[in-house]
């Protein structure tokens, strides 16, 4: 009978296409990535070995290093200013009980739709002639701000918008697993007389930092994601204040046909990505249960 | 899912052939409003062939068997309000068109013009699988740079069968490669000053034809609180225009054509004293805040508002301020001149810059029954009545040779301007974006913009434009 | 601090929070209904002066988001469906049926998939797709979109059929069923949960994928929702009410599914990052 689940035939039949997909769609790229990534292919014509050098250069431009500085500028954002602000909102929640399920349901909605059509909306919210957010700052008589206009005031133009759009999800993750914590736990600590902040602190965040980590992990990874809403909102401009890693790998590859040089650059983001997340699991989750991947 | 297919295509079958009915009607109808005079009959003189309506898809359409139907993908830049004159005009040639091929159908597709030109055709001319036609520009970094990879069709053999070959201005070169003829442009310009002389008379200012005025002009109108120029820089090819202007008439009106053989350089004194004019212009607030967020359509919404005085573009604005066109509310009220003579400047002062840059490509990978309807098109878009009316409706300069009577029933008075501007003009210099390499171009914008952010100087600028202009020379040498 | 005072300072705070998300909404759809730029300058907040009806035939029509709508609808659709049952069917193989080193090997090999960020892939995957001739047709997003969530699928419908018992299985051997048919009428029902769980996952992140559709497609007729949107936005840069308008057609059917299935979705895509 164990013959029945030893059937090779139908368990090609089973892993075959996803192999293959997985590999057309995964491997491949990622290996020709490599090979590519060693060229100074346009796309056209040449396609010569050029070593190191795109490599090289990378570090040399110093538009793509600023991009570097504005992937870190998202992370420590996201990890520092989000995640504080993600664990306050979901201890709030979790502590009321009407409307609580509003609340959820209206927080976690941004994360739903579509990073481009959230770029143009908040790209109209922004617009200093006609947007919601320029009337309101000026009734409180604060001056104009051309937000995607200004190299100062894009970036954390960006770094709103993306909030607003992820920091719900994060909010709700959380939530989740503080209404998992049994009850008891919290009804012995009242008793003894602890206010509710010091039991959210003491008790909860305690009880909930395996999901804290996973919420900074995905932060991370999340943080060197960031393309979509940049390519919308300003295309990397102005001046290329807002460019990130991803986004002035589009556009050298596409703008300027530099597909060699582009795909050293993806390697390269890729090589960032590993190090982050490897440092993070060494540095701060190695005690508590590996967060898988 | 075979089934759903077969019947689409009796759909679509059955749609084209309505269309077509509808096409050639509507085509009639717009032929007879548009240019009431000459230009047909001329058209069938200058042609060699019989009779130029009957001859590349007629005589195939006399073969028996029923055609089949096919599609033709177009690709063009005539998208928003303020193109539709342009593609009115499209619009018909593709009725036409349709009509006299049997089975085909175009199929339009269309993409803001730097989006196709910067980011759609680089992408699918790598790919190998451009549209069918397609806007294209003239020139290093765009037809042939395509037209040398073996992208783009030779249009010599077709030129010579339509009797077309003569009738273009001397324009073809940008589009030509070893003396092929890979692109056809659709028409010219050149790039000036709009001014709204309601607000110059408000301000008691003179029009701004020499270079005092046109200073005064710009420090009233900051003074007023009304911005001097209205700017488009989020578009960096917007602010470009300026770039190149000035660069011809203080650097020298052969500066431009010059970067590619290596005779200028980016960074050459002459060159950077143009960008910091352009940086002088910033300091002193002759631009709307926050320009860098602003497309080029802001540009005209705010010109066309009367937030600002001048604005510097291509002529072939002037359609915008026609009385039905998107800029109806200042009609009447807009003039354009060119960049008045700069003082110290090396170049010719009455230079001017003329474009014929833009126009269609075709893709070499062609079936025998697209070649058809490409050539078709050919003859439909480039006669005498499209480019009459391109004139007369859209502003664009003609490309090719009109009759004098032809240019005469140019009754718009910014049309008009534009003719004289050019009539004026000493001598014409291009526009760098149609000779330089698109990566060396690409650069320009991106520092241009830095530029404008202060991000930049005018040196800084020059250096790293030529850095760009040196590798891409070293590799075209190779 | 009195306890009500006390009670509704979380009420205050998250009532913030919710004007903050729900503002832009009521703000676009407001000034969807107004005439132009002007009317909505001069009146941000309020209602309509004149309800513009208008600009939503204009933008049905001119938009195309009919167009995008349904192409939308149906690559995120199928490629989600395609991938969830070839998701499940390795899976099952990879969990239940007797291969177990190899096994053990190709679950390690498609989990390094889940190291990949998906940007990193993106000229690559283009240059292949390009090189298979599928760039610029359908095929060219929904075999990236099927692949791009193969490794997640495996990983979460892996960890949910090793919690089904084993009985109900080992009995349909005895009772000498085939392999095939135990997969189709035993296994795939108990795991339906998973399955609509990394449904939704995936379809939502292919509804919402804009990077490789903006890219890998030029034809207007083909175009997905997020990346026509873009399209459209750039055409008609300066009339914000017909902007408006197309931001209201694409993000109000997503919010409709969101009503009815918001605990489902909530559940998907909150599981689906944390992998079960």
């Amino acid at each position: 009978m164990r013959s029945t689940l030893k059937n090779p035939y139908v368990y090609l039949l089973f892993v075959l296409p996803t192999i293959a997909l997985y590999f057309l769609f995964f491997i491949y790229p990622m290996l020709t990535s490599f090979y590519y990534g060693f060229t100074n292919w346009n796309g056209l014509d040449t396609k010569d070995y050029v070593g190191f050098a795109n490599f090289a250069n990378a570090f040399k431009d110093a538009d793509f290093r600023h991009s570097i500085l504005n992937n870190l500028i998202i992370l420590l954002f996201s990890c520092c200013i989000q995640v504080p602000l993600i664990i306050v909102c979901s201890l709030l929640i979790s502590g009321v009980k009407r409307l609580q399920g509003f609340y959820k349901t209206t927080v976690f909605m941004p994360s739903i739709l579509s990073t481009s059509v959230i770029g143009i909306l908040w790209g109209f919210i922004y617009d200093p002639d006609v947007g919601l957010l320029d009337k309101t700052l000026r009734s409180l008589g604060a001056p104009t701000i051309y937000w995607l206009a200004d190299t100062n005031w894009a970036l954390p133009a960006i770094l709103i918008t993306n909030a607003w759009q992820w920091m719900g999800f994060y909010i709700v993750l959380i939530l989740a697993a503080i209404l998992a914590i049994p009850r008891e736990i919290d009804e012995a600590a009242r008793i003894d007389g602890a206010t509710g902040p010091q039991r959210a602190w003491y008790l909860t965040v305690p009880l909930i930092k395996p999901i804290i980590n996973v919420v900074i992990m995905l932060s991370i990874a999340g943080a060197l994601r960031v393309v979509d809403i940049v390519l919308v909102m300003t295309g990397g401009g102005p001046a290329g204040a807002t460019d990130v890693m991803a986004s002035y790998m589009v556009n050298k590859a596409i703008k300027y046909s530099d597909y060699g040089y582009g795909t050293a650059l993806s390697i390269i983001i890729f090589a960032f990505a590993l190090v982050l997340t490897a440092l993070y699991q060494i540095l701060f989750a190695r005690r508590q249960e590996r967060v898988e991947f | 899912m075979k089934k759903k297919v077969a019947s689409a295509m009796a759909v679509s079958a059955a749609l084209s052939v309505f269309l077509a009915a509808c096409g050639s009607n509507g085509d009639n109808g717009n032929g007879a409003n548009a240019s009431p005079s000459s230009s047909q009959p001329a058209a069938s003189d200058a042609s060699p062939s019989p009779s130029p309506s009957a001859s590349a898809p007629a005589s195939e359409s006399a073969s028996p068997e029923k055609a089949e139907n096919f599609t033709v993908s177009l690709r063009h830049i005539q998208i928003g309000d303020a193109q539709k004159f342009r593609k009115a005009i499209l619009d018909d040639v593709v009725k036409k068109t349709e009509s006299e091929v049997p089975g085909l159908k175009f199929e339009l597709d269309g993409v803001e013009d730097s989006v196709n030109r910067f980011t759609k055709l680089p992408a699918e001319m790598a790919a190998g699988n451009p549209p069918k036609i397609m806007d294209i520009f003239g020139g290093a970094g765009d037809t042939q740079k395509y037209a040398k990879a073996g992208r783009l069709l030779d249009l010599t053999p077709i030129l010579d069968e339509l009797g077309l070959k003569d009738k273009f201005l001397n324009v073809l070169e940008p589009f030509s490669v070893d003396g092929k003829v890979y692109g056809l442009p659709i028409g010219g310009n050149t790039e000036g000053i709009f001014y709204n002389t309601d607000i110059f008379a408000k301000y008691n200012l003179n029009p701004p034809t020499t270079w005092d005025d046109l200073i005064k002009a710009a420090d009233t109108l900051k003074k007023n609180n009304v911005a001097p120029f209205a700017a488009g820089s989020k578009d960096a090819w917007v602010p470009n225009m300026l770039v190149n202007t000035l660069i011809g008439r203080i650097a020298g009106e052969n500066t431009n054509s010059g970067f590619i053989t290596g005779q200028s350089k980016w960074n050459s004194p002459d060159v950077v004293a143009a960008y910091q004019m352009i940086a002088d212009w910033e300091k002193k607030g002759y631009y709307p805040k926050g320009e860098l967020g602003k497309a080029y359509a802001d540009m005209l919404t705010d010109f066309v508002a009367g937030k600002a005085g001048m604005m510097f573009d291509g002529s072939w604005r002037s359609s915008a301020f026609k009385d039905d066109a998107v800029g109806k509310d200042i009609s009447g009220k807009v003039a354009f001149v060119s960049l008045p003579p700069i003082p110290n400047g090396k170049g010719n002062q009455t230079s001017v810059n003329a474009n014929y840059g833009e126009g269609y490509g075709f893709s070499s990978d062609l079936n025998e029954n697209e070649l058809k309807a490409v050539k078709a098109f050919i003859k439909n878009m480039y006669s005498d009545e499209m480019q009459l009316r391109g004139l007369l409706e859209d502003g664009v300069l003609p490309s090719m040779k009109l009759s004098d009577e032809s240019i005469a029933q140019v009754t718009d008075p910014v049309v008009k301007q534009v003719l004289d501007v050019l009539k004026n003009a000493g001598t014409t210099f291009p526009h760098f974006d149609s000779v330089v390499q698109s990566k060396v171009y690409t650069e320009t914008e991106t520092q241009l913009t830095k530029l404008i952010a202060g991000k930049a100087t005018p040196q800084e600028v020059g250096n790293a434009i030529q850095k760009a202009q040196d590798a891409e020379n070293a590799a075209a040498a190779k | 601090m009195t306890p009500t005072l006390r009670k509704s300072i979380p009420h205050i705070l998250m009532m913030a929070y919710v004007v903050v998300i729900l503002a832009p909404f009521l703000f676009i759809l407001f000034s969807s209904f107004k005439a132009d730029n002007l009317a909505i300058a001069l009146h941000p907040f309020g209602l309509p002066k004149k309800w513009e009806f208008e600009n939503y035939r204009e933008a049905w029509v001119k938009a195309k988001i009919n167009v995008y709508f349904f192409n939308s609808l149906y690559l995120a659709f199928s490629s989600a469906v395609v991938g969830v049952l070839m998701a499940a069917a390795t899976a099952f193989a990879l969990v239940r049926m007797k291969f177990g080193r190899i096994s053990a090997w190709i679950y390690q090999f498609v989990l390094i998939g889940m190291l990949i960020p998906g940007n990193v892939l993106f000229i690559a995957q283009y240059l292949l797709v390009q090189k298979l001739g599928i760039l610029g047709t359908h095929w060219s997003l929904f075999l990236p979109y099927t692949a791009g969530a193969l490794p997640f699928s495996v990983l979460l419908i892996c960890a949910f059929m090793r919690s089904i018992p084993r009985e109900l299985e080992e009995a349909a051997i005895v009772d000498g069923m085939n392999v095939l048919r135990m997969f189709g009428q035993i296994v795939l029902p108990l795991t339906v949960p998973a399955l609509v769980t990394v449904f939704i996952v995936n379809f939502l992140g292919n509804w919402n994928e804009y990077l490789l559709s903006f890219f890998f497609i030029s034809k207007d007729s083909l175009r997905t929702l997020p990346a026509g949107m873009v399209q459209f936005r750039d055409a008609f840069q300066t009339n914000y009410a017909l902007i408006c308008t197309g931001i209201v057609f694409s993000v109000l059917p997503v919010l409709v599914l969101y009503m009815f299935l918001q605990r489902k979705i909530i559940e998907g895509l909150t599981a689906g990052s944390i992998k079960g």
